[in-house]
């Protein structure tokens, strides 16, 4: 059938049930010089930088980091999205349905990684796991879900946040779900429980703040790439400030059940210059209500629940310009 | 069968009825009258800022509004608060579970006493001091909340009468068939329990962890907790641990920026902080539909005032106001006590995360429907899940 203008609507559906999503490519731990140039910067000149007054540097602002760590923190390309099925060649897949729609602001932007080495040491059978957890991207990835992100990937997400220099604690609250962490810079009993962002103890090394993050829960990952680690994390940070709005942050990295060696990531956090900088909501529980309850709905929203399994239905109405005239 | 009343939340009432019992609060007089002078040198920052940092306990016993019988006596006298003191020790031997009386019988083993013992966990130590306040609020003079407007009574007996419809027909309800209003949408953004669980959408704020709303009021229906506050510079941040993991984080940003547009709407206002000599006020705007604070919801202006009355005590007033909520603007204060910071744990909230409640809510109700369907169980239509215990029959 064909109209005179051309002008009938296209319907397009594709149904794929996310369970199924399964073919998706790894991207590779290329190895790349990393970061470790970078550490070599001179310190900020004295009295350049904020300073409390004990002369210690004051951290306090709104910071955000500026890469794609969040994506995946070692080294990668662009993808066309996270999580791929099979196309007609095996260099050509497509985006799995869910993220088809999204076109091209569904995509992975590409990044050199933040990894000293260029590669996380994972162990044998964890680089497995690992790689399935790419695979399931959709279905494991604690942000997905609005789960707080842990330390250190709250510190690199894409989403800015403040932190509060104090006299005997530091604050950060991160506009992402409205996490926190403090920091505590003077005497506290241990933390009783593993929780999600961790028991942060801090200390100075000369201008550098030195913070020993414990107690966190083994269900937070490092990136989208489903990078992860056991509740037997160590990370030990290390802030320096390399100008007025600059802070060089490095994250060492030690989990004995996960790696074969402790690692560390490192990259700049930038401060926020605009003028009229501040936190706002970035609320996503009642943003997931429909993923993580959807399927426990009276009445289902979402076209096909069965089970637990989301059905999308991936429906779209080509508009009349973008409809090649047919004679 | 009330399968999906397992929640804590629904207790909200009765703690209310607990505090309102309970008129006292924790400082003494000699706290009362270091309040009215305050100290010559408040403490400072290194920074030279009034230095309100610390943790300070928010368990309370104050009512929010003031009993009756004080009528405009903002103070107890002498004689009343040494009654009231031995009322409460005697109150504290007492276990903690909810003895109150059923149907004109003691409560004390029935099913709402043992729904509502799964509470006492959270309440934190029992205070044992007692202020010689009346009540939170301190204007109107009579120490209660002020009218409604009629524009905001007519939204708050329609949701009444909504909620009546949905429990009508169960035994915490009106007799009568089970009605047709059960498949309309709320009237307002629903953040109360309902008696319905047909999405995420009926349950409650609190139940969704969307219970984070300001002010924390301590003490009537929080379940207390602890704040702890830190400045630097040009921020203050206070993390409020309350609630059974509704913990929350609020920045004040130290600023003469003027406030956001109005059509922007934040969960927890706009904040916008400034010094008054040892006093931190806030100006709150722009808050969000999606929040409730006693009825008022987008238009809600709360000014916050934080300042330290001793070493030990930081008192914290607010005045909220809504012309389309409240006739007039209102003001409460309440004097929380440092707490100690080697030993207070400051817990992080993760109700989201483990948000077991609502997801088990979800699946009983669903499980119980197809058990009625199947001709195994009660219509969950007839059944009482949201006021906390039901009749007890």
């Amino acid at each position: 059938m064909r109209t005179r203008f051309g002008v009938s609507a296209l319907a397009v559906g594709i149904i794929v049930t996310l369970c199924v999503v399964s073919l998706a490519v790894i991207a590779g731990q290329v190895s790349s010089p990393g970061p470790a140039a970078a550490r070599q910067t001179a310190p900020a000149p004295a009295g350049q930088i904020a300073r409390q007054a004990s002369g210690k540097p004051d951290f306090s602002g709104i910071w955000q980091a500026n890469n794609t760590a969040n994506w995946d923190l070692v080294t990668h390309e662009a993808m066309p999205a996270r999580v791929m099925q099979a196309g007609v060649h095996e260099l050509s897949p497509v985006p799995a349905a869910p993220l088809l729609a999204l076109g091209a602001v569904g995509g992975v932007p590409p990044g050199l990684g933040v990894v000293e080495g260029g590669v996380i040491p994972y162990k044998a059978d964890a680089l497995q796991k690992k790689k399935d957890n790419f695979d399931h991207w959709l279905d494991r990835d604690p942000e997905i879900k609005c789960y707080q992100p842990g330390v250190p990937r709250a510190m690199y997400m894409p989403y800015p946040f403040q932190i509060l220099h104090g006299s005997n604690k530091i604050m950060m609250v991160f506009e992402y779900a409205n996490a926190q962490r403090t920091i505590h810079l003077d005497q506290v009993e241990p933390y009783p429980n593993d929780s999600w962002m961790g028991h942060s103890v801090g200390r100075w090394d000369g201008d550098t703040l030195v913070v020993d993050v414990t107690s966190q829960i083994d269900k937070t990952w490092f990136d989208r790439a489903g990078d992860f680690h056991s509740d037997a994390l160590h990370v030990v940070e290390r802030y320096r400030m390399l100008s007025r709005d600059a802070i060089w942050y490095e994250a060492t990295i030690e989990d004995a059940n996960v790696f074969t060696r402790p690692w560390t990531i490192a990259m700049p956090l930038y401060r926020r210059l605009e003028p009229n900088a501040q936190l706002m909501d970035y609320r996503c529980i009642e943003m997931v209500e429909e993923l993580l309850y959807g399927h426990l709905r009276k009445q289902p929203l979402v076209r096909t629940w069965e089970g637990q399994t989301m059905t999308v239905s991936v429906e779209r109405k080509v508009p009349p310009p973008d409809v090649l005239y047919e004679r | 069968m009330r399968s999906t009343a397992r929640f804590p939340f629904y207790l909200g009432a009765l703690l209310a009825a607990v505090t309102l019992a309970t008129a006292w609060e924790g400082t003494t007089v000699a706290a009362q009258q270091r309040a009215a002078a305050p100290a010559a040198k408040a403490p400072r920052t290194a920074w030279g800022a009034p230095d309100l940092q610390g943790l300070w306990n928010t368990n309370t016993a104050l009512p929010f509004e003031r009993p009756r019988d004080f009528g405009t006596r903002a103070m107890m006298t002498e004689a009343e608060h040494a009654k009231a003191l031995a009322d409460l020790q005697e109150r504290n031997q007492r276990p903690g579970r909810d003895s109150r009386e059923v149907g004109g019988k003691p409560g004390v083993g029935t099913e709402k006493d043992v729904a509502r013992a799964y509470n006492e966990f959270w309440f934190g130590d029992k205070p044992t001091r007692l202020s010689y306040r009346t009540s939170m609020i301190t204007d109107p003079p009579d120490g209660r909340m002020p009218a409604y407007t009629p524009e905001a009574a007519k939204r708050i007996a329609d949701k009444r009468e909504f909620l009546a419809a949905l429990l009508q027909g169960t035994s915490g309800g009106k007799p009568g068939p089970i009605s047709p209003r059960r498949a309309e949408r709320s009237p307002d953004y629903n953040l109360d329990r309902i008696n319905r669980t047909d999405g995420p959408e009926d349950r409650g704020g609190p139940e969704r962890c969307l219970g984070d709303n300001l002010p924390v009021t301590m003490g009537t229906g929080t379940f207390g907790g602890v704040m702890q506050l830190v400045q630097s510079p040009d921020s203050v941040s206070i993390y409020y641990d309350v609630g059974q993991g509704q913990g929350f984080a609020w920045v004040i940003p130290i600023t003469n920026r003027p406030h956001v547009p109005k059509s922007l709407q934040l969960y927890h206002g706009d904040a916008i902080g400034r010094w008054d000599g040892d006093t931190l006020v806030v100006d709150v705007t722009n808050f969000s539909d999606e929040t409730n604070f006693r009825g008022a919801r987008e238009n809600l202006h709360l000014v916050q005032r934080f300042r330290r009355v001793d070493a030990n005590t930081l008192q914290v007033e607010f005045t909220a106001e809504d012309p389309t909520t409240w006739v007039r603007p209102w003001t409460a204060v309440q004097d929380l006590e440092r707490a100690d910071e080697k030993t207070t744990l400051v817990l992080e909230g993760g109700c989201h995360e483990g948000n077991y409640g609502l997801l088990g809510m979800l699946l009983n109700t669903r499980a119980a429907e197809k058990a009625f369907a199947e001709g195994k169980g009660p219509d969950p239509a007839t059944q009482d899940n949201a006021t906390g215990g039901g009749g007890d029959n």
